[in-house]
């Protein structure tokens, strides 16, 4: 039973609820659990509330709950500002309005609210896969507010999910012109927060079962589309950062990199190819090794020869890009840079790992190609193995790897190699990145996922510089040729394409990561040049801002005419029936002799009227009368009754 | 601050008001809503929705973001289009004075008025009234090609006619963020009875008999017999046994000698300023025509014959509503 004095029942809250946990839905791995259940209570009970007519919150709680979520965000995130503190801050703003929701103001307060939480998670997440619940949720937003606003409380459902519709379908064609013809202006206009959101993705440190942690990811990491020839597998070494520091079981890139720039020579044939980056929220740009040229001016190369991007990419970004497989790298190794290659910690860890470098050294003195080759062999002749679920290492990872279980993934063989390298007296160092790639043919390009993830290393050798040294290469040689699934175990799981997969299926999978890849070139990466090609295709020659402008402002115009009429014609009078067009025809042809219709006179009267006014028409004007008043009030009119008084009509002279 | 920023409002609104008095002229009923005469703006959640959006736009914008560009885009054109959806609605209706309902001063007038439109397509919310944002604004949602009614209440504040002068018909159909209004200038009165004086005096009574020579004339004396029911007819006379035995609702009538009848003069309240004098014969005709007693009335220039009956009350207290009220020079 309700309260004889609650509120009565507000209209459209379980829509705007709906609505609202939609719109959350996105985020809810991304907050804190704390704040979506805080969220779901405040509804349940705004709900519950409603339907049993309870008080709203008071004004102290209100505050009290706004100043707790505030003060909880900002202790969780230590900003209000950024995508991941303004959503958790966004939706505890939404949970407090939900407690003094009153009037249809507040709730449409709460549509605007799901509105940006959407848009929230359109600038975290830009996936094909992820746009029908959004536009779903922007749907089901749009009826909410409709059914705020429905002036009539019983309106069914039905009948306001399709005036919504319509709606939706007449903004639809005026929302395709902007986002056509808007002009994209270039670049950030205000510092974006750089902190960013942890993706899948290679890190700037590496531990021993990061790297087959990251494989059993099947997500795209890149793909790229070759202008030209595509290189054979075993040249498809993308190149990440470069790991330098060990502290006797991970390896990490450098803080400071004030390392002169080596000098490299390319030879051979260039490939050229563009590069399409999955957003990795980290600044490095995967390119094929090794890159001599690139289009963007933001992007730099670094000491050792990784690309990195002026900024971290959070967006789906496309670089195009020049390498060449044949290359020298460094004429000369600076002192710091060799000290720094050579370094191992020197509490005596991996003892027997150190030991084993010392002896590579004493046999081959002053012939670093040799100890590498001694090392690859042992790698090959003795029963190493590769495997993506290699045992657990304890504080002498190296040794207990390379003496003890000898099963591992690419890093345990990147990193044993690079310190028995380092031992015996050759600089080396790790470099982390992808190898391989898979085809696709619906696209045309190779797309490179995560479980592509790859590590190697590089030695310097005096005289022909940095040279790559994959010793995965050396144990699993299917793997560099083939991908990671010809490489493990047959009863090891591996991500991503199932190795019992239909072929329809892999078609199937194919084809959809064509539909994606189409999707972040043609839509995510809409930019300026897109609309001056566009303009250009249309017949605009030399299409510029000016021209841009234009373009928008016409069609803007055109689209505005178009729905005016539209709208005119659907609330357009009904059409006059046959007999109400005849009569308007003899009032226009009486109109001559300066009769017209009294405002109170009927048709019928009229005409009357005008037979006794205009002899000379009275028996014409009698029979449109009579024929007339049998179609309008007679019991049965004659079939040929219109026609009849149309030919009357017809032959009135005036 | 604020007071400067109402008093601006205040003054905005009043040239607003009169340039539109001077576009459009007085209305004759009944009045087309054409499309000329539709104005339209934001609503505050429809400025606040325009923030939001602006606020969005510049975000994709800075993060060369073109999803969140496509959604602001999207909305963007939602609000467009609900923008000339809210000016349809309006556009095309018509209204007309079905009843100028009179009123004692002290209570209200109402005017019964109807909306209709002939389209196909059905005109929801509404809103008739004098200001935007009142609560006493009447809604109304017209089905296609069908009519509805909505009543204006204007407080009877002094005797004589009350002019409709200006009333808003409005909507902000679909969406709450655009309201289309157009503003109409009806030449709609109704009139504003005196407010009956206190039971204090008792009227001058005159009995006549005057037999059956006055057929019209009814008594309180000889049952006559019963006639049906009609409106207006006083309670006390209403035959309850009848009604109680389930035979209908019925009047007794009486006839014969004792015909109670008023002469309820004007002059006769000398000594009492005017409106005192009009309020107090407004007592007598109602009291009169509680208690089905016969009268006449005599004001000064204006004498209405005895009689009895709603419309004979009506009639009187017209006169006395108009009496000396000088005609408003109205175009």
């Amino acid at each position: 039973m309700r309260e004889p004095n609650a509120p009565s029942r507000i209209r459209g809250l379980d829509w705007v609820l709906a609505a609202l946990a939609a719109a959350v839905g996105p985020h809810v791995p991304h907050v804190p659990a704390w704040v979506t259940l805080l969220l779901l209570a405040v509804c349940a009970w705004r709900w519950t509330a409603d339907l049993r007519g309870w008080r709203l919150a008071p004004l102290p709680l209100r505050v009290v709950v706004v100043l707790v979520s505030t003060v909880a965000v900002f202790g969780t995130y230590r900003t209000l500002n950024g995508i991941e503190a303004g959503t958790a801050f966004l939706v505890l703003m939404a949970a407090a309005k939900l407690l003094e929701t009153r009037t249809s103001r507040d709730l449409t307060v709460i549509v605007f609210i799901s509105w940006f939480l959407l848009y929230a998670a359109l600038l975290r997440e830009q996936s094909l896969s992820q746009l029908p619940w959004l536009l779903g949720s922007a749907f089901l937003t749009a009826v909410a507010l409709m059914r705020v606003h429905a002036s009539s409380a019983q309106a069914p459902a039905r009948h306001i999910v399709r005036r919504t519709l319509q709606l939706l379908l007449q903004a639809a064609p005026l929302a395709a012109l902007l986002f056509l013809l808007f002009p994209r202006l270039p670049g950030p206009f205000w510092g974006i927060d750089s902190r960013s959101e942890a993706r899948t993705g290679l890190d700037d440190e590496m531990t021993p079962g990061d790297v087959s942690d990251l494989s059993a990811s099947g997500e795209v990491a890149f793909r790229a589309r070759f202008f030209g020839v595509t290189p054979r597998p075993e040249q498809r070494y993308w190149r990440g950062p470069v790991l330098h520091e060990f502290d006797g079981r991970s390896w990490r890139r450098p803080s400071a990199q004030s390392f002169p720039q080596p000098q490299v020579t390319f030879r051979g044939p260039a490939i050229r190819y563009q590069i399409t980056l999955q957003p990795h929220a980290r600044r490095w740009v995967l390119a094929l090794d090794l890159p001599s040229a690139w289009s963007e001016r933001e992007v730099t190369q670094s000491f050792d020869l990784t690309l990195l991007s002026a900024r971290p990419i959070n967006n789906v970004a496309a670089f195009e890009l020049t390498s060449h497989s044949d290359y020298t790298a460094g004429q000369s190794l600076a002192e710091s840079m060799r000290r720094k290659d050579l370094a191992l910690p020197r509490d005596g860890t991996n003892a027997r790992s150190v030991a084993l470098g010392r002896n590579l050294a004493a046999r081959h003195v002053g012939n670093p190609r040799a100890i590498v080759g001694e090392m690859l062999t042992m790698f090959r002749q003795q029963p190493f193995e590769y495997t993506m679920q290699p045992p657990r290492l304890a504080d002498n990872a190296v040794d207990e790897f390379l003496f003890t279980t000898r099963k591992g993934f690419c890093e345990h063989y990147a990193s044993a190699f690079t310190v028995v390298m380092r031992a015996a007296g050759v600089p080396a160092r790790v470099v982390t990145g992808y190898q391989g790639g898979e085809f696709n043919p619906f696209g045309g390009y190779l797309i490179v996922r995560q479980s592509d993830a790859h590590a190697w290393s590089e030695v310097w050798i005096e005289g022909r510089g940095w040279m790559r040294v994959d010793p995965t290469a050396a144990v699993a040689p299917e793997r560099i040729r083939g991908s990671l699934i010809d490489a493990v175990a047959e009863d090891e799981p591996v991500p991503g394409r199932l190795r019992d997969a239909s072929p329809i299926w892999l078609q199937v999978e194919l084809g959809w990561d064509a539909v994606n890849d189409f999707w972040n070139q043609r839509v995510v990466r809409f930019d300026a040049q897109s609309q001056f090609d566009l303009l250009d295709r249309l017949g605009v020659d030399d299409p510029d801002w000016r021209a841009l402008g234009l373009g928008l402002a016409g069609s803007l115009a055109a689209f505005f005419v178009v729905l005016s009429t539209y709208l005119a014609w659907r609330y357009r009078p009904p059409p006059r029936d046959w007999p109400g067009r005849l009569h308007d025809a003899v009032i226009a042809r009486l109109r001559k002799r300066g009769l017209t219709p009294g405002p109170a006179e009927g048709p019928v009267a009229f005409i009357e009227r005008a037979e006794r006014e205009c002899p000379d028409l009275a028996r014409t004007l009698a029979d449109i009368r009579k024929l007339y008043a049998a179609l309008r009030y007679g019991p049965a009119p004659r079939t040929d009754d219109l026609q009849r008084l149309k030919h009357a009509v017809n032959s009135l002279r005036v | 601050m604020r007071r400067l920023l109402r008093d601006l409002r205040a003054r905005i609104e009043r040239r607003a008001r009169a340039w539109i008095r001077r576009r459009q002229g007085a209305d004759t009923d009944p009045v087309a809503l054409r499309r000329q005469r539709i104005y339209i703006l934001p609503t505050r959640l429809g400025v606040a929705y325009g923030a939001m959006l602006f606020a969005m736009l510049l975000g994709g914008m800075n993060y060369n973001n073109n999803l969140g560009l496509g959604l602001t885009f999207l909305l963007v054109s939602l609000g467009l289009v609900t923008m000339h959806h809210a000016h349809g609605t309006l556009a095309g209706v018509q209204l007309r004075l079905l009843e100028a309902i009179p009123g004692f001063v002290g209570s209200d007038v109402r005017f019964r008025l109807l909306l209709e439109h002939a389209s196909n397509v059905a005109r929801p919310a509404l809103e008739i009234g004098f200001a935007r944002d009142d609560p006493g604004n009447v809604t109304a949602d017209l089905p296609p090609r069908g009519s509805r009614e909505a009543t204006l209440v204007l407080p009877a504040q002094r005797r004589g006619r009350v002019e409709l002068e200006r009333f808003v018909v409005s909507t902000s159909h679909p969406f709450g963020l655009f309201r289309a209004w157009a503003v109409v200038h009806p030449a709609y009165s109704a009139i504003a009875w005196p407010r009956p004086a206190e039971r204090a005096m008792t009227p001058p009574l005159t009995a006549t008999d005057t037999g059956g020579a006055q057929s019209g004339a009814i008594g309180a004396e000889d049952f006559a017999g019963l006639r049906p029911f009609q409106a207006g007819d006083s309670l006390r006379r209403v035959a309850w046994k009848t009604y109680a035995r389930g035979q209908g609702l019925h009047t007794k009538q009486f006839a014969g000698t004792d015909v109670v009848s008023h002469i309820f003069d004007y002059d006769s309240l000398a000594g009492l300023p005017v409106e005192s004098r009009l309020e107090q014969l407004c007592r007598w005709v109602l009291d009169a025509q509680e208690h089905g007693e016969a009268f006449a009335l005599r004001l000064p220039g204006t004498s209405i014959e005895t009689n009895v009956g709603p419309a004979h009350r009506e009639r009187c207290l017209n006169a006395l509503a108009l009496f000396d009220v000088p005609e408003t020079a109205r175009a």
